[in-house]
């Protein structure tokens, strides 16, 4: 999942979380959203909301991984160092929608 | 290794900077006021309202994801009383040193916003009282290297080149030919242009914050900053590793694996953000 602002939404796009008002639900997961919805939520002030897809990324998932460790090679033994590299792989995993 | 007086020799030549013929005049009319010992609100405000397009860049700055305003600030005024005197000198710094940046080294500018966003974001899971002001910090830690390239050009180039060749640092490969690193002349930078304490720490020892006495709280989160958004891979600061984060730091910050995933995050919106404001 992304999170995109409120003015790049689109028709089609689904959210990956569900659109809350304090804790009422206006619109729920998996949600496909029209533009009737899109101008709903232009209307609340939320800045941005959550959608189910990956970014497109500007590099294949393999390469973004090897340069991850080309960065990390002066650190490979240091343990907290690796602990963050480990959420950062994720991370990027998360971006291709792994 | 250097001593002292060619230490001393480089500040002086580094504090001269306004006198440097190759400096932009933009950084050099900015230098001279921020020198001055008592710059009120006013005559920073008089003297951005009096550049259409140094204001169209302070309000995009401001305005831009990385300050959590988005779109409510329509003055400079507003913005100096919304986020403080020492915000917008060290934005005007930094709007000032950009197209250094993007000239001598490319990837700098992003490396720099993307410390901004990351400092900010960690200063507000700590419950800072300001976070604009820490978010400068990480905008400006590296302002020493724009400084450098622009007064030591040849040395520098030397030290980037030995850097890529060697698989090293910048930090390491500066020592060789510089009589100070870049941490140190963003210190002396920062102390001429009359930054706070927090500032002038944050910019000098952000890669050896065991040395801030204080502010050592905001230098490690510019410390800490810099290393994840190395980890991250955004933009270029001279070398491409991850740098250790000092265990001391990673103790005192304390972040859990949610608050990093979350700053993670919030580098990636501001870099797609900023993508598409250029």
């Amino acid at each position: 999942m992304r999170k995109i602002s409120v003015d790049k939404l689109e028709a089609g796009m689904v959210l990956a979380k569900p659109l809350l008002r304090g804790t009422m639900v206006i619109l729920g997961e998996g949600t496909a959203l029209t533009e009737t919805w899109i101008s709903r939520i232009e209307d609340m002030e939320t800045d941005s909301v959550f959608i189910e897809g990956a970014a497109e990324q500007a590099i294949p998932q393999e390469e973004a991984l090897a340069q991850l460790d080309r960065r990390f090679q002066h650190v490979l033994d240091q343990p907290h160092m690796m602990a963050l590299k480990k959420i950062v792989k994720e991370h990027i995993e998360g971006l291709y929608g792994g | 290794m250097a001593d002292n007086l060619e230490l001393q020799r480089m500040r002086a030549k580094v504090e001269a900077i306004n006198a440097l013929p190759t400096v932009p005049s933009n950084l050099r009319k900015i230098s001279v006021m921020l020198e001055k010992p008592r710059l009120t609100m006013d005559e920073i405000a008089r003297f951005v309202a009096n550049d259409p397009a140094l204001t169209t860049k302070v309000l995009r700055m401001v305005n831009s994801a990385a300050y959590g305003f988005p779109g409510r600030i329509s003055s400079v005024s507003h913005a100096i009383m919304l986020l403080g005197l020492n915000v917008i000198r060290g934005l005007l710094i930094g709007i000032s040193v950009f197209d250094l940046m993007q000239k001598n080294m490319a990837g700098l500018w992003e490396h720099s916003c993307a410390c901004a966003v990351a400092a900010r974001c960690i200063a507000q899971q700590k419950k800072m009282k300001e976070p604009e002001e820490v978010s400068i910090c990480g905008l400006l830690h590296d302002i020493g290297k724009a400084i450098v390239m622009l007064q030591f050009p040849s040395e520098y180039e030397q030290a980037l080149r030995e850097a890529k060749e060697k698989d090293i640092s910048l930090f390491e490969a500066e020592k060789k030919y510089l009589a100070a690193t870049h941490a140190d002349v963003g210190l002396w930078l920062a102390q001429k242009w009359r930054f706070p304490a927090n500032l002038v720490e944050a910019i000098g020892y952000h890669h050896r914050p065991q040395l801030a006495t204080q502010a050592p709280l905001e230098t490690a989160i510019v410390h800490i900053s810099d290393s994840f958004v190395r980890a991250k891979g955004v933009g270029f600061a001279g070398d491409p590793f991850v740098s250790t984060i000092h265990p001391a730091t990673w103790q005192m910050l304390q972040l859990s694996d949610d608050e990093i995933r979350d700053i993670l995050t919030q580098i990636d919106e501001s870099t797609s953000a900023a993508g598409e404001e250029t």
